[in-house]
C-alpha cells in the first residue's frame, strides 16, 4: 500500500485521535489550574454522575444524527418519564421492579410514536420532535402540577445516580482503596489484551494487515495504562458509581451493535445513501422505526438516571438536555450530513463538554463566559472535523 | 447472422409495453440476450431504452408483454425479487454509501453473517473482506483495501465497485446504465476492461450508453430503440466511422428495420 494510501486510511484516526488529544488537554489544563482538585477522586466521581445521563442520550442521539434525523423531545420526555418513575413508585405505589420496565416501555413507545410520524407520515424529524418537544414539556407539567417536585425515598433508585458499587469488607490491605473498583479495572485490562490480541491473530490468520508488533506493544500498554488511572482515581474516592457502570453498558452494548451486527451496518448505510440502502433491500422505514425506539429506551433511562441522580422529579426537569445531547454528538464527530460518527465519539463528547462545564465552575468562572467557552469548543471542534474531513478527499 | 438457434437465451423479454399516464414509452418492445453475451442499448433520450431495462429489473410493471428468464416466464414485482432471480443492475448514480467502505458496499444488504439473531446477527467481517479481496482480484480491479471507504476512491474505482458488487452473487443478467458517463478518460478505459473481463467469466450483460465508441468497442450485439420501439437489432461489426454512421442514422429515425408494423401504430 502507498504512502498516500495508507493515510488516506488513517483519516478516520487522525480525527478521533484528534479529540482525545483535546480531551487530555482540557483535562490536563484543568488539573493544573484547580492545583489538581479536577482530577482529585471525588470530583471523578461527580463529574460521572452529573455527565451520565446527558452520555445516555447522546448515545442515541448520535444514532439518530447518523440517518440524517434530529430529536428535540428527548430532554422533556426524560424530564416526564422521570415523573412517571416517581409517580409510579410514590403514589401507584408500584414497586421498583415494576417501575423501571414501565417506564422504559414507555419511553420506547414515544420513540416509536416519533418514529411514525417521520418514517411513516413524512413529516421532518425537526418539526415532529419539535412537536414532541412542547408535548412532553406540557405532560410533564400536567404530571408535576398537583404536587410540584416530587421527592423520591425509594433507596435503590436513589443509587442508580448516586450510590457505588458495593466493596468487599473485612480486607486490611490498602485501607480506603476500593478493592472491588481495582479487581473490575484489573478484568477490564486483562479482557481488553485478550480480546485484541485475539482479533490480531484472527485478522493475522485471513491475511490482513495489522499493526506493527512495536505499535500494537504500545497501543495495548497506552490503554491499559489509562484504564488503570481512571480506576486507581476512582477506587480512591467510593470507586465505580451505579451511574458509570450503566452507562459502560450502554455504551458497550452500542459499540458493539453498531459496529458489528446487520442492523449496525444498516443504520449507516441509511446513513450514508438512504436510496441506495433502500436498492439493496434495507427497510429504510425498519431502520427508523429501531433508531427512534432506541433512543425513547435511552431517554426514559436518562430520564431516570437525572431524577435519581436530584433524588426528585421536578417540574422543569430535562429542560435542554436534549441541546446538550446534541452538542455532545456534534463534539464527539457525529456528521451533521448522516452516516458518519460513533457511539464512543459521542461519549467522549459527552466527557469533554461535562469536563468543561466542571472544570470551568471549580475555577469559579462566571456561567455567562462558561457558556461562550463551551459554545467556542463546539464550533472548534466542528470546524476540525469538517477540515480533517474535507482533506481526506 | 446470429446464433439465434442456439440454447435457451437468458433473457428473454417480448412484447413489453408500458404508459405513463398517456405516454407510451414502450410499444411492444421484444429484446433477447444470449449467454456470455454483451448487448448494447442504444437511442436518444426518451427512446425509452432506461425504461425497458426497468421493466426488466423490476422496477416498473409493464402493461402488456412477457419476460423470459433461462426460458422460464416470470412476472417479476419488484427490484429486489429481480434481483433474487439473479438480475443485478448496476445504476446510473451507483446506489452505493459513499460512507462505507468497500465491502461493506460489495455485501450491502447481502451481509454475510456468523451468528444469525435476526437483525442483530454478527456480521462475518473478515471472511466479507477476504471476499471482496477476492472478487477485486478476480476482476482484476485496482483498489488498494477493501477497508477505504468508497468517498476516498475515484470516480472510476467508485463505478468498479459498483460493477464488483452485481458479480459477488449468482448474477444471471447484470445491466449497466450509462457506466462511463462522467468519468475520466483513463477511468472508462478501465470500467470497459473491467466489462470485458465480466464476459471472460461468463457474465451475460446489458449495457446502455450514449456513448457509442464505448457499445462499440464493448457489444456483441446492439439493439437500436427510437421512440418507444425497436429500430434495429443486429451484431456490431465493421469499422467504428461505419458502425457510427448507421446508429445514428437509426437513432434519429432515417432508417428503421422494423417499420412495417410501425406504419400501421403511427400516423
Amino acid at each position: 500500500m502507498a504512502f498516500k494510501d495508507f493515510l488516506k486510511a488513517q483519516q478516520n484516526n487522525i480525527r478521533e485521535y484528534g479529540m482525545y488529544i483535546a480531551f487530555v488537554v482540557i483535562v490536563v489544563f484543568f488539573a493544573i489550574t484547580t492545583k489538581g482538585l479536577f482530577v482529585s477522586s471525588r470530583n471523578i466521581g461527580n463529574l460521572v454522575n452529573a455527565m451520565s445521563y446527558i452520555a445516555v442520550l447522546a448515545v442515541g442521539m448520535t444514532l439518530v444524527i447518523v440517518i440524517r434525523h434530529i430529536d428535540l423531545s428527548v430532554g422533556y420526555l426524560a424530564g416526564f418519564l422521570g415523573a412517571i418513575a416517581a409517580i409510579s413508585m410514590k403514589y401507584w405505589h408500584l414497586p421498583l421492579g415494576a417501575t423501571i420496565p414501565l417506564v422504559l416501555a414507555l419511553g420506547v413507545c414515544a420513540g416509536l410514536l416519533t418514529a411514525f410520524l417521520v418514517a411513516q407520515m413524512r413529516i421532518p424529524a425537526f418539526v415532529a420532535t419539535l412537536a414532541g418537544w412542547l408535548g412532553f414539556r406540557g405532560a410533564l407539567q400536567l404530571a408535576t402540577r398537583s404536587t410540584g417536585t416530587i421527592v423520591i425515598e425509594n433507596p435503590t433508585f436513589n443509587a442508580l445516580g448516586n450510590g457505588f458499587i458495593p466493596d468487599i469488607h473485612g480486607i486490611t490491605f490498602l485501607p480506603g482503596i476500593h478493592k472491588v473498583t481495582l479487581l473490575l479495572g484489573l478484568m477490564a485490562i486483562i479482557l481488553f489484551i485478550i480480546g485484541e490480541i485475539n482479533n490480531r491473530k484472527k485478522t493475522q490468520a485471513y491475511h490482513f494487515e495489522v499493526l506493527s508488533l512495536n505499535m500494537f506493544m504500545l497501543k495495548m500498554v497506552f490503554i491499559s495504562a489509562i484504564i488503570a488511572v481512571i480506576t486507581w482515581v476512582l477506587a480512591g474516592y467510593q470507586g465505580l458509581s451505579w451511574a458509570a457502570v450503566i452507562l459502560i453498558f450502554i455504551v458497550l452494548i452500542y459499540d458493539y451493535v453498531t459496529t458489528k451486527t446487520v442492523v449496525g451496518r444498516h443504520i449507516y448505510a441509511v446513513g450514508g445513501n438512504p436510496e441506495a440502502a433502500q436498492l439493496n433491500g434495507i427497510s429504510v422505514k425498519r431502520i427508523t422505526f429501531f433508531v427512534f425506539g432506541s433512543m425513547g429506551l435511552l431517554t426514559a433511562l436518562s430520564g431516570m438516571l437525572y431524577a435519581s441522580w436530584l433524588r426528585s422529579a421536578t417540574t422543569i426537569a430535562g429542560a435542554g438536555m436534549e441541546f446538550d445531547a446534541i452538542a455532545a454528538a456534534f463534539v464527539g464527530g457525529v456528521a451533521v450530513a448522516g452516516g458518519v460518527g460513533k457511539v464512543t465519539g459521542s461519549i467522549l463528547g459527552a466527557l469533554v463538554m461535562a469536563s468543561l462545564t466542571n472544570g470551568m465552575n471549580l475555577l469559579g468562572w462566571d456561567i455567562s463566559i462558561q457558556y461562550i467557552v463551551r459554545a467556542l469548543v463546539l464550533t472548534g471542534a466542528v470546524i476540525f472535523d469538517v477540515q480533517t474531513r474535507r482533506g481526506a478527499k | 447472422m446470429e446464433p439465434e438457434a442456439e440454447a435457451t437465451p437468458v433473457v428473454e423479454m417480448r412484447n413489453i409495453k408500458k404508459n405513463f399516464a398517456a405516454v407510451q414509452a414502450l410499444k411492444g418492445v421484444d429484446l433477447t440476450l444470449h449467454h456470455g453475451e454483451v448487448l448494447g442499448l442504444v437511442g436518444d433520450n426518451a427512446a425509452g431504452k432506461s425504461t425497458l431495462m426497468k421493466v426488466l429489473s423490476g422496477a416498473y410493471i409493464p402493461e402488456e408483454g412477457e419476460i423470459f428468464i433461462e426460458g422460464k416466464k416470470l412476472h417479476l414485482t419488484d427490484p429486489l425479487h429481480a434481483r433474487r432471480l439473479g438480475i443485478e443492475m448496476v445504476y446510473q448514480d451507483l446506489a452505493i454509501a459513499n460512507n462505507l467502505d468497500v465491502t461493506s458496499n460489495v455485501f450491502l444488504g447481502r451481509e454475510s453473517v456468523s451468528t444469525r439473531l435476526g437483525s442483530f446477527s454478527v456480521l462475518n467481517s473478515r471472511q466479507m473482506e477476504q471476499e471482496a479481496q477476492r472478487l477485486l482480484d478476480r476482476l482484476k480491479i485496482d483498489i488498494p483495501s477493501v477497508r477505504l471507504l468508497v468517498e476516498r476512491l475515484s470516480g472510476g474505482q467508485r463505478q468498479a465497485v459498483a460493477i464488483a458488487r452485481t458479480m459477488a452473487f449468482n448474477s444471471k443478467v447484470i445491466i449497466m446504465d450509462e457506466p462511463t458517463a462522467a468519468l475520466s478518460v483513463a477511468a472508462i478505459s478501465k470500467v470497459l476492461d473491467l466489462v470485458r473481463e465480466l464476459k471472460a467469466q461468463g457474465a451475460s450483460i446489458i449495457i446502455i450508453s450514449h456513448r457509442l465508441e464505448d457499445i462499440y468497442s464493448v457489444s456483441d450485439r446492439l439493439i437500436v430503440m427510437r421512440n418507444g420501439r425497436k429500430v434495429r437489432d443486429c451484431s456490431v461489426a465493421g469499422d467504428i466511422d461505419d458502425f457510427r454512421e448507421r446508429v445514428v442514422a437509426y437513432m434519429i429515425g432515417a432508417r428503421d428495420d422494423f417499420a412495417r408494423e410501425a406504419d400501421t401504430v403511427a400516423v
